[in-house]
């Protein structure tokens, strides 16, 4: 038989109360710090955050340290690739020249030759420059006229002449100047005498390579040059680091300036139609019932509306004339149109949150509504919301580009990257790095939105709360 | 021709856009379809579309045009070089009020008929009839009468012209008009034969059977919508001048890079080229060709009084700015097109040479000093401290944003002006146009006919394409003045003058004159490229081999 051990008083005490016994092993977290810490191991979350972080100053901040007017033309370098500071040669500004004509020799022959001579002596006027490249030659007998092509690639005999600059319809003529659209690289010219028709096959080609110019009063209105300054010296060209578009503006610039377009439309549209979202959905959730319904339907008739309509309406609606930019309807019909997808969201969450056994205990301890919604509904929602607005932010910017692709947005010469991809597109082959950057920067904004979106999902989501 | 838009190589005009999309092929070799055969002179062209309208009567559009200039004629006629020539009339005499032609009794319809002077007054009674209701009827309109029986005032005897007997025709003319002769070179002028039209009833020109031709060809074979082919007409008067047996069109198709293709392929021996194509061409290491299309450019000022544009300082200052050849050579970038200088085209002809030839366009450089003054000078009449905003109108056409950003860069940088850019297509910007809503306009003028007043009277205050109401009381009278006389030198000298008005009053800002450039198989010689008519004109070519 096990003896008993003598049961005295004292055994009855209470154990003294120690914090030891309630120390937790681990530092208390809280919900957002616990999904701080599961964002920050993944990855591409953090590297979209920090792009976006990026974005934000290049948009805010960009414009202060490179300061160069967006909307400025410089034409002395339109279509340019991304490159190193350029110098050019400072000329004269442009003075009409007259082409030589030969006296004594005929404008057009008397009849129609078969044979004609290839051009002799073909040769440049001067230096030839971006202004202008100069030429003359020797006339051709029984020449009715001369045909000029200008080629960038060496062309094979007759083939591969390029561009046809002039045709020249009399045979005494003998100049020729080309300032079309001259860049600083080598180019072939060819000249063929014609009967003042048709050409014959006999082909003279020169090689050239004009040298980078500007004009004194051209460099003078961009400030590169003092008044005093002579020609003859080199100038420094204006830096474009991304290049520029059609018309000479600066690439970086104009993409700067788009970006606080098209990422104000994308962030701020968003925030207000998901807020407005939360509230409508919260609400609508929270009292049920028949208010539930009426408010769920009234939400299922603003789905419905055709968003480019009513974009075009609220264009109208708001008088905004030609030529005016067309942000402001396109952010109100953002937030009037798009909302109902944000308020089904939440609303099915707090009546899923609502009917949890935690929230019955809430209210049967005494807890108000006011209580119920700020302690246990929002923040259950929280994710939902947050993951919505992520993903609305690219779709926004997409909506924004589309826009202002078809020419519904901005208002020239405000740029958009949409607006900057449509007159890209124009030239993609020629010059391709018009449309890729405004591209790129979508493709980055709308990527680095919907991974930090994914990344806020799995890290806001209750149920994989504390796994390692 | 209706106005048109800031355009660069790509776009063509619309109307202008079907005549110039032929497509020409022919055999090299006789077992292989080739582009070009020598030996049997054989030239297949594709077509734009299908021919609309092959009644010469009523046809407006380009594509009717070209093949109506190859199978029928009129009393004159453009040769080689483009010169007006004898056609059905051997020869001609002008006067202030009358035109008689004495018409070449060798002329003769296909079914072997001559071709009277009876069938230009059966025709052109037609044109005029106002259940006719063709849209070219104003072409007539120098003809006596023309104009109030086409509006149903007078009855159809009532028109200017007769039949003194078969082969001499008297026409009266309502008004000394000098440029009447070239005229009668337009397809709305050719002969028809009545006989032929009555038997033929509604279905005249629905068919190749259905139609008479006098021209150098005539249609052998159309299989509508699929293919045109054209042979040498045996009956044609002058038919050993002509050395193309055949000009088949054995492609319809609008798609100009489905034609390059086929140019690529040697199928087709031209094709007309736009922005999406000529780089490929290029590539592709063919010979490109470049043509004047005839048409002008330029920005149209609104002058109803409660516009700003209506002070013609601020006018001036704009046009003291604006470098055209800059535009051209650094805007538009692709060859052909012109800096404009000038309402009139520098092919216009004058008495005796090109117009402009003769009377010089003023051309200033741009001075940025004057233009400041008078943008100070304009601000003072205006009693303004700032111009507001100006707005542009422009169609939706592909590059009409670009040309408009420039003008609103330059000008906001040069003389601080805003503009607001209007975009609008090409119907909405007519009709805002009509009623005026818009301070600067990009307009385009394309010729109607080939005289300098299809374009000297585009300002007279009654010219319903006026859309800026410039109204001023000298230029009306200058155009009257070259309307109402038959005087090659009068009407140059007030065409000049009325050059200068639209300098010194800054009527219209000229942009260019603007150019296209096209493939042609280079064995093809003598096609003539032309402003008004028929375009390209096949009639003197020749396949070299």
């Amino acid at each position: 038989m096990i003896p008993h051990p003598e049961l005295q008083a004292a055994d009855f005490t209470p154990e003294p109360s120690t914090d030891s016994l309630e120390q937790l092993s681990r530092p208390s977290l809280s919900y957002w710090q616990d999904a701080w810490i599961r964002l920050k191991q993944n990855t591409r979350a953090i590297i979209s955050l920090y792009l976006i972080i990026g974005l934000a100053f290049f948009t805010v901040l960009g414009p202060f340290l490179w300061t160069k007017d967006p909307s400025a033309q410089d034409l002395d370098q339109i279509s340019q690739a991304p490159a190193l500071p350029k110098t050019a040669l400072l000329v004269s500004d442009y003075e009409p020249w007259t082409p030589p004509n030969v006296q004594g020799h005929p404008a057009e022959p008397a009849g129609y030759p078969d044979n004609l001579d290839a051009v002799t002596n073909f040769a440049t006027v001067g230096t030839p420059n971006t202004q202008s490249v100069r030429f003359t030659w020797s006339p051709v007998q029984d020449a009715g006229g001369y045909s000029i092509y200008r080629s960038e690639s060496k062309p094979n005999g007759l083939q591969g002449l390029g561009l046809p600059l002039e045709t020249l319809t009399a045979g005494n003529i003998v100049g020729f100047e080309d300032r079309l659209n001259l860049k600083s690289q080598t180019y072939f010219y060819s000249i063929i005498p014609t009967d003042g028709l048709d050409e014959f096959e006999v082909v003279t080609t020169l090689k050239v390579t004009p040298v980078q110019s500007i004009t004194v009063s051209q460099a003078l209105e961009r400030g590169l040059i003092e008044a005093s300054d002579a020609p003859g010296r080199s100038v420094s060209l204006a830096f474009h680091p991304f290049g520029t578009d059609y018309l000479g503006r600066d690439m970086l610039a104009r993409l700067m300036q788009g970006a606080r377009v098209s990422l104000f439309i994308g962030v701020v549209a968003p925030f207000i139609y998901v807020l407005f979202g939360v509230f409508y959905g919260g609400f609508a959730g929270y009292l049920g019932g028949k208010v539930d319904q009426f408010l769920m339907r009234f939400a299922d008739f603003v789905v419905a509306l055709p968003f480019l309509l009513f974009m075009i309406l609220f264009k109208i609606g708001f008088g905004i004339g030609p030529g005016e930019s067309g942000v402001l309807p396109m952010l109100v019909a953002l937030i009037l149109l798009l909302w109902p997808s944000t308020a089904r969201l939440v609303r099915g969450q707090v009546l899923k949150i609502r009917e949890q056994g935690y929230i019955e205990a809430a209210r049967l301890l005494g807890g108000k509504p006011s209580y119920l919604i700020a302690r246990h509904i929002i923040p259950n929602t929280m994710g939902v919301i947050l993951v919505t607005l992520t993903f609305a932010v690219p779709s926004a910017i997409f909506t924004e580009a589309f826009l202002s692709f078809i020419g519904m947005g901005v208002a020239p010469p405000t740029p958009s990257w949409g607006s900057m991809c449509n007159e890209g597109v124009k030239t993609m082959l020629s010059h391709p790095h018009e449309l890729f950057f405004p591209a790129l920067f979508i493709s980055i904004t709308v990527l680095a939105f919907n991974l930090l979106g994914d990344g806020l999902t799995e890290a806001l989501d209750s149920k994989m709360r504390s796994r390692e | 021709m209706l106005d048109f838009d800031f355009h660069d190589i790509e776009p063509m005009t619309m109307p202008k856009i079907l005549i110039l999309t032929l497509l020409i092929v022919a055999f090299t070799n006789p077992v292989m379809a080739q582009s070009v055969d020598a030996a049997a002179q054989t030239v297949k062209i594709a077509l734009a579309q299908e021919p609309p309208q092959l009644n010469n009567m009523t046809a407006t559009d380009q594509v009717s045009i070209f093949v109506l200039g190859h199978v029928m004629e009129g009393l004159t006629r453009y040769d080689r070089r483009g010169n007006l020539a004898p056609g059905v009339a051997e020869r001609w005499e002008l006067t202030e009020t009358s035109a008689t032609f004495w018409l070449r009794k060798d002329a003769k319809w296909s079914n072997g008929d001559p071709v009277t002077a009876h069938d230009f007054v059966f025709a052109w009674r037609n044109v005029v009839d106002p259940k006719t209701a063709s849209q070219y009827a104003f072409i007539l309109y120098p003809v006596e009468n023309a104009e109030a029986i086409n509006q149903g005032n007078k009855p159809l005897t009532d028109l200017g012209i007769q039949a003194i007997d078969d082969f001499t025709l008297k026409v009266t003319l309502e008004r000394p008009t000098g440029y009447f002769l070239k005229l009668t070179a337009f397809v709305t002028t050719f002969p028809v034969q009545e006989k032929f039209y009555r038997a033929t009833g509604s279905a005249y020109a629905a068919d190749s059977k259905d139609i008479l031709y006098n021209g150098a060809f005539r249609i052998s074979d159309w299989v509508h919508s699929a293919s045109l082919k054209m042979e040498k007409n045996p009956n044609y008067w002058n038919s050993k001048a002509i050395s193309l047996e055949v000009i088949d069109a054995e492609y319809i198709t609008a798609d100009t890079r489905a034609r390059l293709n086929l140019f690529i392929d040697e199928k087709i021996a031209y094709t007309q080229l736009d922005g999406e194509t000529y780089k490929d061409a290029l590539n592709n290491q063919f010979r490109i060709k470049k043509f004047v299309t005839g048409s002008v450019y330029f920005l149209e000022y609104n002058y109803r009084p409660e516009r700003i544009t209506h002070n013609k300082k601020l006018r001036q200052a704009i046009q003291a700015v604006f470098d055209p050849d800059e535009f051209v050579n650094k805007v538009l970038q692709t060859p052909g097109n012109l800096p404009g200088a000038s309402l009139f085209p520098s092919w216009i002809m004058g008495v005796n040479k090109p117009f402009r030839q003769e009377y010089p366009a003023v051309v200033t450089r741009p001075d940025l000093a004057k233009a400041k003054q008078l943008l100070r000078e304009a601000k003072a009449e205006l009693g303004l401290e700032d111009i507001p905003p100006l707005i542009l109108l422009v169609s939706d056409s592909p590059t009409a944003t670009k040309q408009a950003e420039y003008m609103q860069g330059m000008l906001k940088t040069k003389l601080d002006l805003d503009l607001k850019i209007d975009v609008q297509t090409f119907k909405q910007r007519l009709a805002k146009m009509t009623t005026g809503d818009f301070d600067i306009v990009g307009a385009g003028w394309g010729p109607d006919f080939d005289d300098i007043m299809t374009f000297g009277d585009l300002f007279a205050s009654w010219n319903l394409n006026n859309r800026g109401r410039y109204n001023n009381p000298e230029y009306d009278r200058l155009v009257r003045r070259a309307m109402n006389s038959n005087d090659p030198e009068v009407r140059m000298a007030a065409m000049a003058g009325l050059q200068t008005i639209v300098h010194e009053d800054a009527i219209i800002l000229p942009m260019y004159e603007q150019g296209v450039i096209y493939l042609q198989h280079p064995k093809i010689k003598g096609m003539r490229r032309t402003v008004v008519g028929s375009d390209p004109d096949f009639t003197y070519a020749r396949i070299v081999p």
